[in-house]
């Protein structure tokens, strides 16, 4: 039950019959481990813990913790992730005898895969036929003959396990590709601990917050070279992967990289990395992808998240990949049904977890009782993976058609819609790089999308707009000052310092030439001039800085070259190039830093020219040069990837 | 017969391109019927080759060119004896049915991801089908090419069997893969082979006329007691006959993207254009024992 349910029904609870119910016996009483739980769930009462599911679900949204999915409500959302408060216990024995037997299990699947890409000798024995394993969609051919570093397969290893209706514990199913979900495991608990701590405080409960550590030292240990040398990357497909997320958030745990195949190239047999210093070894890939995905060069060809030359790399043993190519066979469904006997063939052992009872529809026989019986069967498809064509016969209704309709957001004014926009992309951008920001950053402008998201726009758009804006501005100015206090002085932080103080000085360049009077930049029409200073928040400074009134004119020079005002042309084109120096090792041979350097120069030439005459050529030339120092960047750091 | 064969590839890009990776199944095998006496591949710009035998048993080469340049030439040149392939055993259907015919068929009787549903070719399976699997063979050789006509450029390297019914037109590789398909679904496996092929000139010379590399496929047929291991027997139905000492093969697979003579990957924005040829000499047993 989860936990809003609980609470409303806790007086009225009764175990289900048929069920192992995970706290109470069949005459209610609480189970010996489970008392102490029991009396603090009655302790806190329903209103806590409904408060607590309320305040779970804020935080995890803030958090970004959640995963999309469609709900009661209709389309797909990012749903927080559905954490039920009240936990279940396993006793430490209870723990043993499922690690045991999950370890048995890992190392039999481990055995399997290698048997299945070298000798064959489980299919020689006649257990398991030649013509099911090389018939899996995840048999790879590629992997034939190759044995990975350590021989290891399996290196992450998620068992699916259902508790029996006579409390005994049952595997459902082995996922042994890239099995995925450790990082909610790892959130749920801290906010356990955060937000119903009295639930915990008569327990010891062992902690999971090392596996990140473990991963890591799993990593190293099989990674081709001297253990303190190794170069671990997590790659990602990138941030449009629903559990991106996770692999921002365990690079970042491990203190490694998180590389995408652009990142990464393979020459002579080795896998590298780019890096602003030049290219530097990869020895242990924790991947994210699936095989088919991950070289172009052996699977498919039309892969763009992969890296052309990986398999030769592997086949050379230069590169340890978590998990190995080829798992996949294992974790079939039709193969889960010869587990247990991997486990006596290559063991000699006993399983000391069983499966749960299968059918294959492959064999007649059992095909025909299976149909028989279909609403008290799960159906599968063999190939998948979470959860996905499963159609589970006793909860099958007729399909219910929609519910309550999503309230469709309209932006009645183009310009509400673009400030909403940009936000919006903001959001998407400090996403993909998560695993280099801070939380604090991350927050401050997950909140504003969320608020101009899910905020009622329609009456600033009626009543102007001003609040709204002042708002935006606001979280804006709390972002930069988060990440001048948060975030590591690194070349992350360059880089994005850098792309700051471009627009900073596009901007200003692009307001100048709307507000800069075409003919005589002298004109005493002074209005647009101050309004343009209010709108950069410069109208102090200018005021302290330069004795002339606010016209146009010398508003325009202030903006253009005065260096001790932070959001002036010349002072984001200084900044820009300080920056840059900070992150590239070779400044003098950096075309953006050059580029830089002599529109440096120019500005300080301009401004000491007689005339405002051709400010207006000046805006738009700087603007120009400032448009082409950004490709600069993006050619000689980014591999020449256009800004989206 | 003994040949000499050279293939050549040249790649032109119209701007450099860097990271140029690329496979090569190129190599003659040897096998009962074939002997690969040489084999030389040069590369230019140069590169280091890497081989190893893939899951399919196929020669594969590979190379990397880093630095970047406008013209990539894959110049590989061999020496191969061959000899006419067994006599095909005759057996009758019963003989496809065993445990001992399923094992060695393994995978080559399983149908494709992308094999097609289509009346047109139910039709073909059927009629196909004959007294015997070996007569099942020879009539397929027969009976796709009376069917569809041979003609370039209907169809490209990526086609699907369906786009060729349609096309009612297409090359070898399409005869094969539709050869492949009315097989296995009379329950003979069949595997695509991607080798070259002599075809002797009007005028008695020794150069081939074939200019490129050809497709055809081998069958499992049942051994003729039943009590012998099945034979994978070589099979042309763009010639309409059974192959034999002037069809020198590469490798096999399940179909033509199991052994591509060439697949590559650059970096770079450029278009590529490419020139293949393969010139193929027959040559005399004396002179090429002494060469």
């Amino acid at each position: 039950m989860s936990d809003v349910e609980i609470a409303r029904a806790q007086d009225a609870y009764r175990p289900a019959k048929g069920f192992y119910d995970e706290l109470f016996d069949d005459d209610g009483t609480p189970r010996p481990h489970a008392v102490a739980l029991a009396a603090a769930l009655a302790a806190l009462g329903h209103e806590q813990l409904a408060a607590a599911g309320r305040r779970r679900d804020t935080i995890f949204v803030q958090q970004g913790i959640t995963f999309d999915a469609a709900g009661e409500d209709g389309p797909t959302l990012e749903r927080p992730f559905p954490l039920d408060l009240v936990p279940r216990i396993l006793p430490a024995s209870q723990w043993t005898h499922i690690k045991r037997g999950i370890a048995q299990r890992i190392r039999a699947l481990n055995r399997f895969v290698d048997d299945v890409y070298h000798a064959r000798e489980i299919v020689r024995a006649g257990i398991v036929p030649w013509r099911l394993v090389v018939s899996r969609s995840h048999f790879a051919r590629a992997a034939h003959g190759i044995r990975p570093p350590g021989g290891v397969y399996c290196h992450v290893a998620g068992c699916d396990l259902v508790r029996d209706y006579d409390g005994s514990w049952k595997v459902l199913e082995d996922n042994v590709r890239t099995p995925s979900g450790i990082s909610y495991v790892l959130e749920n608990r801290v906010a356990m601990t955060r937000l119903v701590p009295a639930l915990f405080a008569d327990y010891r409960v062992r902690p999971v917050d090392h596996y990140p550590q473990l991963l890591l030292a799993a990593l190293r240990a099989v990674a081709p070279t001297a253990e303190g040398e190794a170069t671990v990357v997590v790659w990602t497909p990138g941030p449009l992967n629903s559990a991106y997320f996770e692999h921002a958030f365990l690079a970042r745990q491990m203190g490694v990289e998180l590389v995408e195949a652009s990142d990464l190239v393979v020459r002579d047999d080795v896998v590298y990395m780019r890096t602003t210093h030049g290219l530097q070894r990869v020895h242990a890939v924790y991947r994210r992808l699936d095989d088919d995905f991950i070289d172009p060069l052996e699977f498919r060809a039309d892969s763009v998240l992969g890296v052309p030359g990986l398999m030769r790399a592997y086949r050379a043993g230069t590169v340890a990949l978590a998990n190995a190519v080829g798992t996949g066979v294992a974790d079939d469904k039709a193969i889960y049904h010869w587990v247990p006997d991997m486990i006596r063939f290559y063991l000699g052992e006993e399983p000391l977890l069983d499966n749960v009872r299968t059918y294959l529809m492959s064999d007649r026989e059992a095909m025909e009782e299976a149909l028989q019986r279909m609403d008290e069967l799960v159906f599968k498809p063999t190939g998948e993976s979470g959860g996905k064509g499963v159609f589970i016969g006793p909860a099958t209704d007729p399909v219910e058609l929609a519910g309550l309709a999503d309230v469709i957001r309209r932006s009645p004014e183009k310009w509400i819609a673009s400030v909403v926009a940009c936000v919006a992309r903001a959001r998407e951008g400090a996403t993909t790089v998560r695993d280099v920001i801070s939380a604090e950053m991350w927050e401050a402008i997950n909140t504003t999308y969320l608020r101009l998201r899910d905020g009622d726009l329609s009456r600033p758009v009626l009543s102007g707009p001003i609040l709204l804006y002042q708002h935006v501005k606001e979280r804006s100015a709390l972002f930069w000052g988060l990440t001048a206090r948060t975030m590591l002085r690194d070349e992350a932080s360059a880089f994005l310092y850098a792309g700051g103080r471009i627009e900073a000085g596009d901007m200003v360049l692009r307001m100048l030439r709307v507000a800069l009077p075409a003919d005589d930049a002298n004109s005493p029409d002074d209005g647009h001039a101050i309004a343009l200073l209010q709108a950069v928040g410069g109208l102090q400074a200018y005021r302290r800085a330069v004795p002339a009134p606010a016209h146009a004119g010398p508003v325009a020079r202030f903006l253009l070259f005065e260096r001790n005002y932070p959001d002036s042309v010349a002072a984001a084109v200084d900044a820009v190039n300080g920056a840059l120096r900070t992150a590239d090792a070779q400044p003098r041979g950096s075309e953006p830093i050059l580029r830089l350097s002599r529109l440096s120069a120019d500005l300080e030439f301009r401004r000491s020219a007689e005339g405002d005459a051709d400010l207006g050529v000046t805006c738009r030339e700087v603007q120009r040069e400032l448009g082409f120092v950004d490709a600069d960047i993006a050619q000689r750091y980014f591999g020449g990837a256009r800004a989206a | 017969m003994h040949f000499a064969i050279r293939f050549l590839t040249e790649y032109l890009y119209d701007a450099p391109v860097t990271d140029n990776l690329n496979a090569l199944r190129v190599r003659p095998a040897t096998t009962t019927s074939q002997r690969c006496d040489e084999f030389t591949v040069r590369i230019d710009p140069e590169a280091r080759v890497g081989r190893h035998s893939d899951y399919f048993g196929t020669e594969v080469l590979e190379f990397g060119i880093v630095r970047p340049h406008t013209r990539l030439s894959i110049d590989a040149r061999a020496r191969v004896v061959t000899a006419d392939q067994p006599d095909p055993p005759e057996a009758p259907w019963s003989g496809a049915e065993t445990e001992t015919y399923a094992e060695a068929a393994g995978e080559y009787l399983l149908p494709l991801a992308d094999d097609p549903l289509s009346d047109t070719l139910d039709e073909l399976v059927d009629a196909v089908r004959a007294e015997s699997p070996l007569a099942t063979l020879e009539g397929l050789c027969e009976l796709i090419p009376e069917r569809y006509a041979y003609r370039t450029g209907v169809t490209y390297v990526g086609s699907t069997v369906e786009e060729f019914l349609e096309a009612g037109a297409g090359v070898c590789q399409d005869y094969v893969h539709l050869g492949l398909i009315m097989l296995r679904r009379n329950g003979i496996a069949a595997r695509y082979v991607s080798g070259y092929l002599w075809a002797a000139p009007e005028d008695g010379g020794d150069d081939s006329v074939e200019v490129e590399t050809h497709a055809w496929l081998e069958a499992l047929l049942p051994s003729e007691n039943g009590r012998g291991e099945p034979m994978w027997v070589a099979a042309d139905p763009t010639n309409r006959q059974l192959a034999g000492e002037r069809h020198v093969k590469i490798g096999h697979g399940r179909h033509y993207a199991d052994v591509p003579p060439i697949r590559g990957v650059y970096q770079g924005r450029a278009a590529s254009k490419l020139d293949a040829s393969v010139h193929m000499t027959r040559l005399n047993p004396q002179a090429s024992a002494r060469a």
